[in-house]
């Protein structure tokens, strides 16, 4: 008896596996109502159980059961297999050219100034900076007087200046934002600001010139503040906006608002500092302008230049976009042509 | 502020030995006075040499040309067939021989319709010379040297040829620069040399270097016969002419306005008008100046050598031989020296005697004291005149000159006296004059205000060069502690090099312990106060000593203010919707009134003006984006891009009052321009017209961002540079925040563009709406009832109205109203519009029945009914 149902077995999974190249469900169907079904082969076996002694019974009832799970489970399988066969064959029906482009929606641009703005008040954020804002049109007590040039200085030569009134001028710089802070906070430290936003001067537009262009303007004043804060602190800057590589150097100059000043020099981002023409051979290009506050201008702010001191910045949004993304005239900025906007499609860069 | 100066002329004061340009134009600037750029005079020309015609004959086959015998001092004469008109036996003249390289050619041997030429006689132009700063008489034809000139010498040494001009950039404050003797002084600083300026001590005779010269004898002469210097300023009193033993002709001179703090003059006599040596007209040449005379050229020599500027008058125009300097009179006339005649007012100062006026002090001369071939005698002047009042004179004038560039930077008092005896002395050298009258030195009188200051220059005059303190309280001297220079610095300096730095500048310093005493001579009134002198010695000493360091102090937070984060975030929604970010000018032109259909009382017509803008074009400050926006959609349009969906945020201004006496109010606002498809272009499907309501669903979606959609209203607006059907103005709480809507027609018209949706948003009223606070609503424990009803309505009536009487008659199991559908059309007549309401019935404690639901919606059909709204069948 059990050695019938041990070939039963082999011959049904034998019949089995013969059926599975076929692909046909009812072939499949067949071979279940054949071996499994109620008056299939297994159920013929069953009923040979009440000839059986009652010793052989239970042994033989084991193997029954055994060989029954056995055949279900083969079965399941197969079936399943072979249903997975017709649900693939009905897909590749519907295949789609899966080449062909999707249903986009329309893809923005960040304009490369704001993204260059947002690149650097992000650094000084995470350096601990608030953003300070102020006014466009502004006063000129703000804008000149409290940043240390008086009526009829020379150096408000350096800035040519659109008037509104005597007093009213479209502000040249971010400076007076230093003054307003500081008008805001004195006598507290620390102040650590940065402050970006338009501004005018009255130069005929050329490639290099605009008589609206963006600034990104820098102030810290605490108690003991060093020229080599800010040294340290616009390397840092440097290498987040130019790579962790990069080097700086600064060079004296003069600003009416600063006492040491100096420009900031990076390594010329395109040749590494071996010289080309962009650096004019050099190896640095100049990216902003700084200094130590000057004592004056902290005065006019309230401040005491014998218990605090600070440092103050000042760079040209336009001029860092130029050099980040390779443009040579400061007037694609402002044509927005979207043809060259749509390049900054999206939020990398 | 840019000044040229060369190499050699430079090496006159200051020992360049072992110096290169290249060297030297690397460290001035990093020193801070950048060398902007370095090139050589002319091109070093080769075998060009000093030759003398010995005959010029008429060439026997040419009408126009010469036969010339040339002698180089050397060997036989050479034959030269020479075109130019103006060559004549016995001139020196530059010879270029065979093989010589000039800029543009190389010499050879040719033949000349017969004659064979053995060289060139050449031009300025030949030489490379800058010909449009040269006289007439320079240029026509070829270049006649002086009749001392050497004989074989090389030109491009006798005309200093490969002389290195360098131009330098300088910052404002440092106008000392704008002198040789300012640069001299950088450079002995940077490399610890010696200044030597030219004095009667020293002679007076300075270019030893590179140039050919042959007035060594002279040189000699005007030693003996050199002025005493003017009486040092200060504590020194004043000199009139006829005291000293010079006096041939009388002088004299008062000052009657503040404005002169220092005025001093000297006569010269015998003087003949003629050209200056070569030496010096090449070193004017190479610095961009033009040679005129010798009287001329020696001031102006002067006035780069010192930074000093000068003056040269007629002596014997000058009435009474007396000089009076004062404020102009009211509608005082004065023709100038170029020619215009020129209305001044009593804010100039004027050069006059006491019958009338001879000049702008600091400005220019007048014509009628102007040295002419006739003049016998000179008067040179060398003062200080108030830089503001020089600054304005010049302005109000409209001339430029370079000594009012230097006068208005400030002037070193202390170059006044050595800068005239200079003059006067190289007079002597190289104009023939001889000394006719001692340095008269005048100030004005010493007014005394009521707080017992001198009433000097205006008191903004100090802003320069701090000029009261300069000649009231000279010398300054600044105090520094070391510790402090490196504590400020963050960088460790030792007390010597400290020393060394001043030592190198050349200022006076004492030190006693760790504390200095520093000693700022006049020449550089730029250092006034402590950090002054610290920038002195980060930059002598190196701004690369100084190291990088991280700032101490307590920690403060980086943040953003709510209205920069709400800019942010609007920012990167707009462009993940597609929208393109642009960045538009502020200053618009007037027309854009016209051009976009406002009328002249609209609040956006009244723009603030710029008093001195630079075009037309940009002569207002905008009142709104709209302008800026359409001129981005024109451009593009132009171009044919089709697609333009466009958004900025940025300033636009409403001034208080026209025309604007204060701050206009300055609103940041969001505005976005739209036009084109609705979708992308793809292969799936036709594209669909933008329409109001994308705009307003662009609109609708950032108030949504912001929590600000379920209390925003839309009501039709009235723009006139709107369509008056589909335009809406948006209310939050009542409040209004901006518009949206389709461009007028007209206005699109204008600009060349075709249906265009613009919508303008105020960011601080967003700001300031914008929800801050949530609590979550419970989740709903029972199943919700959805009654859909189409209702017929007049045309007129507002969907949002129908909702809002739907909603207040629901009851408070009415959780939701949403319009599904809206038809007009042939099926419902041509003054109604069916809309379609899908209405969530929903009760927090129980499953709404059947009839409950019936009940409420009947509630509501009654309550449309009063709008005019019946259920559609």
């Amino acid at each position: 008896m059990i050695e019938q149902l041990q070939a039963l077995r082999t011959r049904a999974l034998a019949r089995l596996e013969a059926l599975e190249t076929s692909g046909d469900p009812g072939a499949l169907e067949a071979w279940r109502v054949e071996f499994l079904g109620k008056k299939g082969e297994l159920s013929s076996a069953l009923r040979l159980m009440g000839s059986l002694s009652a010793e052989e019974r239970p042994v033989v009832g084991q193997v029954v059961n055994e060989v029954r799970e056995e055949l279900e489970s083969a079965f399941a399988q197969h079936k399943a297999q072979a249903e997975a066969q017709a649900l693939r064959a009905r897909e590749a029906g519907d295949a789609v050219d899966v080449t062909l482009p999707g249903r986009t929606p329309f893809l923005g641009a960040e304009h490369p100034l704001q993204k260059v703005i947002r690149r650097i008040e992000d650094i000084f954020l995470g350096l601990g900076f608030a953003i300070e804002e102020g006014p466009e049109v502004e006063l000129d007590y703000y804008n000149f007087e409290l940043m240390n040039f008086p009526k009829d200085h020379p150096a408000r030569d350096m800035q040519d200046t659109f008037f509104v009134t005597e007093d009213l001028v479209l502000r040249t710089h971010t400076s007076p934002v230093q003054a307003r802070t500081m008008e805001k906070m004195q006598p507290q430290v620390p102040v650590r600001i940065i402050a970006p936003g338009k501004t005018y001067r009255r130069d005929d537009d050329d490639a290099t010139h605009s008589h609206a262009f963006a600034q990104v303007e820098g102030l810290v004043i605490d108690r003991g503040v060093r020229m080599s804060d800010l040294k340290g602190t616009l390397l840092t800057f440097a290498r987040q906006l130019y790579g962790a590589d990069q080097e700086v150097r600064l060079r004296p100059s003069f600003f009416p608002f600063t006492e040491p000043s100096a420009e900031l020099d990076v390594r010329c981002i395109y040749c590494g500092g071996a010289g080309c023409a962009t650096c004019k051979q050099t190896g640095w290009i100049e990216i902003l302008g700084c200094g130590m506050v000057h004592p004056r201008v902290l005065e006019l702010g309230g401040y005491d230049p014998h218990e605090v001191s600070g440092f103050a910045f000042g760079m040209g949004v336009e001029r860092v976009a130029m050099l980040l993304y390779g443009v040579t005239d400061i007037r694609q900025f402002y044509l927005n042509d979207l043809r060259l906007l749509e390049q900054f499609s999206g939020l990398a860069h | 502020m840019d000044v040229k100066i060369t190499w050699n002329w430079l090496a006159d004061y200051v020992d360049l030995d072992g110096l290169t340009p290249q060297q030297v134009a690397m460290d001035l600037t990093h020193a801070g006075i950048p060398v902007e750029w370095m090139e050589p005079f002319a091109y070093p020309v080769e075998r060009v040499v000093v030759g003398e015609v010995l005959s010029a004959d008429p060439h026997p086959n040419a009408n126009r040309l010469r036969v010339c015998r040339v002698t180089v001092g050397t060997e036989a004469p050479v034959t030269i067939v020479c075109g130019a008109a103006n060559v004549a036996a016995g001139q020196r003249v530059p010879v270029a021989l065979e093989g010589a390289r000039l800029p543009d050619l190389t010499i050879g041997r040719s033949t000349l319709r017969g004659v064979e030429s053995q060289g060139m006689i050449c031009s300025a132009q030949e030489l490379g010379l800058p010909v449009r700063s040269l006289a007439k008489e320079q240029t026509d034809g070829i270049f006649v040297l002086p009749g001392d000139a050497p004989l074989g010498l090389s030109i491009a040494d006798y005309l200093g040829l490969g002389d290195m001009v360098m131009e330098l950039e300088l910052t404002p404050n440092r106008s000392d620069c704008l002198s040789l003797r300012g640069v001299a002084y950088e450079v002995g600083a940077i490399y610890g040399r010696t200044v030597r300026m030219p004095s009667a001590d020293t002679g007076w005779v300075q270019p030893a270097s590179g140039m050919a010269r042959s007035d060594g004898n002279d040189a000699v002469a005007a030693k003996e016969t050199a002025p005493g210097e003017p009486g040092e300023h200060g504590e020194h009193g004043e000199h009139d002419a006829g005291a000293g033993p010079a006096s041939e002709l009388p002088l004299t001179a008062t000052v009657d306005t503040p404005l002169c703090p220092l005025y001093s003059v000297q006569a010269v006599t015998g003087v003949a008008l003629g050209p200056a040596p070569i030496w010096m007209q090449m070193r004017l040449l190479a610095v961009g100046m033009r040679p005129i005379s010798n009287l001329v050229d020696i001031t102006n020599y002067v006035m780069l050598e010192w930074g000093q500027p000068l003056h040269a008058f007629d002596y014997d125009v000058i009435a009474h031989h007396h000089i009076v300097v004062r404020q102009a009179e009211v509608a005082e006339g004065l023709e100038t020296l170029d020619g215009q005649v020129r209305q001044l007012s009593p804010s100039m100062i004027v050069i006059a005697d006491p019958e009338k006026a001879l000049g702008l002090g600091g400005v220019m001369g007048g014509r009628n004291s102007e040295v002419t071939h006739t003049t016998r005698s000179v008067v040179i002047e060398s003062a200080l005149f108030d830089p503001i009042v020089t600054r304005r004179t010049g302005k109000a004038l409209q001339l430029r000159s370079e000594a009012g560039l230097r006068f208005e930077k400030g002037t070193d008092p202390d170059a006044v006296g050595p800068a005239l005896a200079r003059a006067v002395a190289l007079i002597q050298l190289y104009a023939g004059g001889r000394v006719a009258s001692p340095a008269v030195v005048k100030r004005p009188p010493l007014a005394t205000t009521s707080d017992g200051a001198l009433s000097g220059m205006s008191s903004a005059a100090s802003a320069t060069g701090s000029l009261d303190a300069d000649l009231h309280q000279r010398p300054a001297v600044i105090c520094l502690d070391a510790p402090r220079v490196s504590a400020f610095l963050g960088c460790d300096y030792a007390i010597d090099e400290l020393v060394d730095v001043c030592r190198r500048l050349q200022f006076p310093v004492q030190r006693e312990g760790q504390r200095l005493s520093v000693e700022i001579p006049a020449r550089r009134p730029d250092i006034t106060r402590e950090e002054d002198m610290i920038e002195e010695f980060a930059r002598l000493l190196s701004y690369d000593r100084i190291p990088a360091t991280e700032m101490h102090g307590p920690l403060t937070p980086g943040r953003l203010t709510p209205e920069q984060a709400l800019r942010r975030r609007l920012r990167t929604h707009l462009v993940s919707v597609g929208l393109t970010e642009v960045w538009t000018y502020s200053l618009v032109p007037g027309f854009v009134v016209t051009r976009t259909g406002l009328p002249a009382d609209h609040a956006l017509a009244q723009m603030g003006e710029l008093q001195n803008p630079l075009s037309e074009d940009r002569r207002f400050l905008r009142s709104s984006m709209l302008f800026a926006l359409l001129d981005v959609a024109q451009y593009n349009s132009h171009r044919r891009i089709r697609d333009i969906r466009v958004f900025e945020i940025g300033t636009v201004f409403s001034p208080r009052a026209l025309p604007m006496t204060e701050q206009p109010t300055e609103r940041q606002v969001l505005a976005l321009f739209l036009a084109g498809q609705a979708m992308a272009e793809s292969p799936h499907g036709k594209p669909r017209a933008l329409d109001f309501f994308d705009a307003k669903g662009i609109v609708e979606h950032l108030l949504a961002l912001l929590g600000l959609r379920a209390r925003a209203v839309f009501l039709p607006a009235d723009e006139p540079y709107l369509h008056a059907g589909q335009s809406a103005r948006i209310l939050i709480d009542g409040r209004e925040v901006g518009v949206v809507g389709q461009l007028r027609q007209s206005v699109a018209r204008e600009y060349g563009i075709g249906a265009g949706f613009y919508a303008e948003l105020c960011l601080a009223s967003l700001a300031a709406s914008a929800e801050v606070g949530l609590t979550v609503a419970e989740l709903p424990k029972f199943p919700g009832v959805a009654r859909d009803l189409a209702f017929v309505a007049p045309r007129s009536l507002a969907a949002a109205d129908l909702v809002a009487n739907v909603r207040a008659a629901g009851g408070t199991e009415l959780q939701a109203v949403t319009i599904f559908d809206v038809y007009t059309g042939d099926h419902v007549g041509s003054d109604a519009k069916s809309l379609a309401l899908r209405l969530t019935f929903q009760a927090q404690d129980r499953t709404l029945t059947d009839d409950e639901v019936s009940d409420y919606v009947n509630r509501i059909l009654a309550s449309a009914a009063r709008l005019g709204a019946a259920i559609r069948h």
